[in-house]
């Protein structure tokens, strides 16, 4: 269903240590929106877009066309700051242009940090992370067995659209909505009647509530963190001073 | 509508997680409590988050004959009720983020106080209201999705406003400015969404026998 999640799994970076990825992705993504980002943004832009690309491998085409995916709503933020309305008409703003740019800027870099989060760290060791640092067990839990959950609930929610386009269920816009009304009602108990399937199989194996399951990660290492620190240090430099 | 990531500046992304962490906390010490009642709850409430995540990949048509994306915030202020909501919703927007990349993490903030939290009260405010003085449940259902839809939109637009003031007019020329704009998008959008989950009430009565029933579906999640 995700192309994300597959790039997730798959990229070169798969297997590189948790608190490495995350520490490049979130450290660049504070700086992308804290440096001026007249330097800042394309110096954060250019290292997340070669670790993505260059370092984990992903799928130039993936990444081009995600980037693409909120142009919509950047266009409208661009817009609304560059022009200006009042009782004169509709005209350019004073210093609206460079106020917009910079805003471009920013959005596309911390876009790019997004990205490589995303598209080079499976979802469910980001949880499994955030669970080492203190998020409550039940919520990780709960999480976990959420993404578990959705991917099946997607397969039998496009199974279904494909069965009522085949049957005209899209030939109008009223049958659309109604169509769509009715999928979203039967995938409702749907879903419910699978998680009590769940629940009456984890019974029946003595299941009290908390889930061990192993998992492969490897402890960050020092020089990555040494690395990962070094490049974050140079960026915030250059956005600085430069 | 998601924000989109960087979009607003360090004070804002950090204000607005603060504002929006004490109703999350609240939905999680809610949800714990259930949890520790009874265990199994677990698997219905994470049947029903990923339901909800579902429903907002799905394609909606909308009226100006574009597509969309319904939010499912009516429904399921409706089903499962707001305080739950408040936690499901932003381990939701959490994953839209990570799994579709809408929205991001710097945003998560904003983004949760304006789909998680105003949307869903708004509807279940609405919702509870109109049954109250006895209003039919169809016409009920459809302006607690419509009306959530349309505060969450209101609230994405002060957001934007907030952070991004007009120079001469100010917070409000810039509500206005973004209200306008977005508007074009997001009222059919909400009309459409108000149909849309009156079809789904409809069809989902009739699996519960009786229309006031149907939270009852939602089993351990409501409770």
């Amino acid at each position: 269903m995700s192309p994300i999640d597959r790039s997730a799994h798959l990229n070169r970076w798969n297997k590189k240590p948790l608190a490495e990825k995350a520490l490049l992705a979130l450290g660049m993504m504070v700086l992308a929106i804290a440096l001026p980002p007249a330097a800042g943004a394309p110096v954060v832009a250019i290292v997340m877009t070669l670790a993505t690309l260059v370092g984990a491998r992903v799928p130039p085409g993936l990444w081009l066309g995600l980037m693409a995916a909120p142009a919509g709503f950047l266009a409208v933020g661009v817009v609304s700051l560059s022009i200006r309305i009042d009782a004169s008409g509709i005209g350019l703003a004073p210093g609206g242009l460079m106020a917009a740019a910079h805003l471009a800027a920013r959005s596309l870099a911390g876009l790019t940090c997004l990205l490589f989060l995303a598209l080079t760290t499976p979802t469910s060791t980001l949880i499994a992370g955030l669970r080492a640092i203190g998020l409550p067990q039940e919520i990780a839990e709960i999480s976990l067995l959420m993404y578990r959950f959705l991917f099946i609930l997607a397969d039998a929610a496009f199974a279904m659209d494909a069965a009522q386009a085949a049957r005209l269920g899209h030939a109008s816009w009223s049958q659309r909505l109604r169509s769509l009304g009715i999928l979203i009602a039967n995938l409702l108990p749907r879903a419910l009647d699978r998680a009590r399937r769940l629940e009456i199989g984890l019974a029946a194996r003595g299941w009290h509530g908390d889930m061990r399951v192993l998992s492969d990660a490897r402890p960050a290492t020092a020089s990555g963190i040494a690395v990962v620190v070094a490049l974050e240090a140079a960026t915030a430099a250059i956005g600085l001073f430069a | 509508m998601h924000i989109m990531e960087g979009f607003l500046p360090v004070d804002h992304a950090v204000g607005w997680f603060v504002v929006s962490a004490p109703f999350v906390v609240a939905g999680a010490v809610k949800v714990r409590k259930i949890l520790g009642e009874r265990p199994e709850a677990r698997l219905n409430l994470a049947a029903a988050g990923a339901f909800a995540f579902v429903l907002s990949a799905l394609k909606m048509p909308s009226v100006t004959g574009s597509c969309s994306h319904p939010t499912g915030t009516g429904l399921g202020a409706v089903v499962f009720g707001p305080s739950v909501m408040a936690l499901l919703g932003t381990i939701i927007l959490l994953f839209q983020a990570l799994l579709l990349a809408h929205g991001g993490l710097t945003t998560l903030g904003a983004n949760v106080f304006s789909m998680a939290i105003v949307g869903p009260w708004v509807s279940y405010a609405v919702w509870r209201g109109m049954r109250s003085v006895g209003i039919a449940i169809a016409v009920a259902v459809f302006f607690a999705a419509a009306l959530g839809d349309l505060a969450t939109y209101a609230t994405t637009a002060v957001q934007l406003a907030l952070a991004y003031p007009d120079a001469q007019s100010g917070f409000w020329g810039a509500a206005l400015k973004f209200g306008g704009i977005y508007a074009v998008t997001q009222v059919p959008l909400s009309i459409a969404e108000g149909l849309l989950t009156v079809v789904v009430m409809n069809a989902l009565s009739g699996r519960a026998g009786k229309v006031d029933e149907v939270a009852v579906l939602a089993g351990e999640v409501r409770r």
